[in-house]
């Protein structure tokens, strides 16, 4: 039979690159038994000699914890493998040594490191003696660099030389302090008198079960009897008591700084701590200052962004969707026909179809923040920022995702430990635009404002993002503070992206917008339509439309909004676009050869404009947004939601309204 | 205290930031996110699923294809572990 040699480490050090290297082609990919973790197996070649390489999962450590983590242990426990290569990522000795250690201490004896990815040691400044290393960990040690195939011929000898016994290993094994190893003994002595002893390292099982792992519990537990096994549960319970701790965060931390000596004696020369790009980068873009602005700064320049390139591409596609609707419109003899292919279709749908070039340009400089990895620092600003205004911290994560979608935003309340702070935050979150609302902010202040197109959005996303925060504040006077349990935030480094994923991202997301012009938009316009035409067309005041709009009129008309932008929000429920559409359709019917664009700045001023925008942005979230409110926290709280963003959208529409007046004269 | 724990403690104190935390213990911030993962694969703090996860079992998924923003950090809360824990030894 062949001889088996098992790659084993942590994640990402390179042990499927070094697998690649050591059998070339002649690999076969298949799943663990009765999982589906990934198995690969190939066939190492060396002097006229087979043996079967098989790659482990990744792992920080042997404990029980996942699928990985025990499919690597029982394999390794199983002597399955005639060698172990333990593959090292040599530029972060100390979280791979850990693992290295697990391994060592279960007993194993026939033992390779791969020290890979030395190259990048090597850069980073670290320097080692690698015969001092094989003295201290006792093992035979190779550098490697799997990806140019440094050190690989070395390492096939050195595998080749353990699996026949010729070279003798003799592992290190962490100690302990003299607690601990007494009570290793202790155990041990117990174990011997088992089964147990022929067959696993008595040392590693005693030191399992003071970590309390379940699985080597219940394996002694079937050798030595409920009786026994209670007595060394209760001596465990006593070291606990006197620890304060769990005995495996002792171990561990015990482990840790034993490797942390031994490290010592071997790497003669430790990394420079350099400043990196993306520790510069992060002192300003983190700032609890030049942060936020730079925040402020960054969603600026990518509307400006946007407007710059997708305007003018925005308005041949308007005059296109004209010129369509007059063409079409030539060969339908039905009146009716005519003006529901026309003004409603093409009129509703397609005024928001022109927006399709605005709306790729937006993901695509979404998709750039997010790939470059500046979103995660957007979200550290956040977290900063919401905990000053009595947020809980976790609350950065749904009102980050907000600006995509707040039904998902909704849902990832759940990340949130308390019933209270999430009722807060689901409350709030609709407050953060969206990108169906960053649609209508992007149409509006296109059509209406020749200049300053990018700084009319941005102050749109100031106020409802400001109005969010203010909210928290208020609200939570009015929840007793939950207690929430800590965590960290671990910000990947910057990347520049890579444009093939970037376009390919942006696609998949603007098809969405596609896809729902086909659909909600295009039932929207149609809604419209018949709403405007009957019984009587619009502008003899007896359309449903004028009657429902003219209904809501007293209110609207507070923040200088006429019966249009009503029935437009009223539309806006189902999607936020339909305001858009809604003007596509009225102003389509009786024949206006004008772009849209053109007919809204006849009929609105900015200040108008720039309140519907607003209104349009806090007055309700959408429907799919309140049903998911409702999901998560109840019929009442989806009720008071869309009670809150109601009642704050008409005072705010009504107080800028005014304002705006009066500074203008 | 030493290490791993001290990690494991600040954190609970509400450090947020690895990089702090380097600069509190005079170590690297690799080694930081080493510990992380220790900390992690012994079942001490745990992955915060967001993102991806979240957009996956999303109602609308059907009908949208990318609304969800994936911001590429990671982030890791307090298990329930350390509360059993603290119960323990109380
Ligand atoms: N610079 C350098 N990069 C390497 C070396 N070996 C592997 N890599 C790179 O490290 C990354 C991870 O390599 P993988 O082989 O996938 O690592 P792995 O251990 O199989 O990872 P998991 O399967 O996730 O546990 C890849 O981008 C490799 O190209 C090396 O010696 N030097
Ligand atoms: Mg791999």
């Amino acid at each position: 039979m062949k001889k088996v040699i098992a790659l084993a480490g942590n994640p990402n050090v390179g042990k499927t690159t070094l697998f690649n290297a050591l059998t070339g082609l002649r690999q076969h990919v298949g799943n663990w038994p009765g999982v589906t973790v990934e198995k690969k197996e190939g066939i190492m070649k060396y002097k006229g000699r087979e043996f079967l390489v098989v790659d482990l999962p990744g792992t920080y450590s042997l404990t029980a914890h996942s699928v990985d983590e025990l499919i690597a242990r029982n394999f390794i426990l199983n002597g399955n493998a005639d060698v172990i290569v333990d593959v090292v990522d040599s530029s972060c000795l100390m979280r791979n040594l850990f693992l290295t250690m697990e391994i060592l201490e279960m007993g194993v004896k026939n033992i390779v490191i791969a020290l890979n990815k030395i190259d990048l040691a090597e850069k980073k400044g670290i320097t080692f003696n690698f015969k001092k290393m094989e003295k201290v960990l006792g093992i035979p040690v190779v550098p490697t660099n799997a990806k140019d195939g440094t050190g690989i011929e070395d390492l096939k000898r050195k595998i080749v030389a353990v699996a026949d016994g010729r070279i003798t290993v003799n592992p290190v094994v962490p100690v302990y302090d003299d607690i601990i190893e007494r009570e290793i003994s202790h155990i041990s002595e117990i174990l011997k008198e088992t089964a147990l002893a022929e067959r696993y390292n008595l040392r590693w099982l005693a030191i399992k079960l003071l970590t309390r792992d379940e699985e080597v519990i219940k394996l002694v537990l079937s050798h030595l009897g409920h009786e026994k096994m209670d007595e060394i549960l209760h001596h465990i319970g006593e070291l606990e008591e006197h620890y304060k701790k769990s005995l495996d965060i002792i171990i561990a931390n015990q482990k840790y700084e034993f490797i942390d000596n031994l490290i010592h004696q071997f790497v003669t020369h430790f990394a420079e701590q350099k400043e990196t790009l993306t520790d510069q980068l992060d002192r300003i873009l983190t700032h609890p200052v030049y942060g936020m602005l730079s925040l402020l700064a960054i969603f600026y320049f990518l509307f400006k962004f946007v407007f710059t390139v997708g305007t003018p591409l925005q308005e041949s596609l308007d005059s296109f969707f004209g010129v369509l609707g007059d063409n079409i419109g030539r060969y339908i003899v039905n009146d009716t026909l005519r003006g529901l292919i026309v003004d409603g279709i093409i009129g509703g749908v397609g005024s928001v179809l022109s927006f399709f070039p605005l709306v790729f340009l937006l993901f695509v400089a979404m998709s750039l923040l997010e790939d470059s990895g500046y979103m995660a620092r957007a979200a550290v600003v956040m977290e900063r920022i919401m905990r000053k205004f009595n947020l809980p911290g976790k609350s950065f994560i749904p009102m980050v995702l907000a600006f995509g979608c707040n039904v998902p935003a909704v849902m990832a309340t759940r990340a949130l430990d308390d019933e209270r702070d999430r009722i807060l935050t689901m409350i709030i979150n609709p407050l953060v635009p969206c990108s169906a609302r960053m649609v209508v902010i992007t149409f509006l202040a296109g059509v209406f404002f020749e200049r300053h197109k990018a700084l009319v959005a941005i102050s749109i996303y100031a106020i409802s993002l400001g109005l969010a925060l203010i909210s928290a504040l208020i609200l939570s006077r009015f929840v007793i503070k939950g207690e929430e349990s800590p965590f960290i935030i671990e910000l990947p480094d910057y990347l520049i992206p890579s444009w093939k994923s970037v376009v390919i991202h942006s696609w998949e997301r603007s098809k969405e917008f596609l896809k729902k012009a086909g659909t909600v938009i295009l039932a929207g316009a149609v809604a419209i339509w018949y709403l405007s035409n009957y019984p009587q067309p619009v502008g003899t005041g007896l359309s449903y439309a004028e009657i429902i709009g003219r209904a809501l009129e007293p209110v609207t008309k507070l923040m200088g909004l006429d019966w249009k932008a009503a029935v437009s929000l009223i539309f806006g429920i189902i999607a936020k676009e339909n305001v858009i559409a809604t003007y596509g359709v009225i102003y389509g019917i009786g024949g206006n050869e004008e772009a849209l664009g053109v007919l809204m700045r006849q009929a609105m001023s900015p200040l108008q404009a720039f309140v519907l925008s607003l209104v349009t942005t806090l007055y309700l979230p959408c429907i799919a947004t309140i049903a998911a409110i409702r999901a998560e926290g109840g019929t009442k709280w989806a009720l008071v939601a869309s009670l809150y963003n109601l009642i704050l959208a008409t005072v705010i529409g009504i107080l800028v309204y005014h304002l705006g007046l009066f500074i203008m004269g | 205290m030493a290490t791993i724990e001290e990690v494991l403690e600040l954190i609970k104190s509400g450090y947020t930031n690895p990089k702090e935390i380097a600069r509190v213990m005079g170590i690297s911030v690799e080694e930081v996110s080493g510990i992380i993962k220790i900390l992690e694969s012994l079942g001490y703090i745990e992955k915060v699923k967001l993102g991806s996860s979240v957009c996956n079992r999303c109602p609308m998924k059907k009908i949208c294809s990318g609304s969800c923003i994936h911001f590429k950090g990671q982030i890791y809360q307090i298990s329930e572990k350390n509360s059993s824990n603290s119960s323990k030894t109380t």
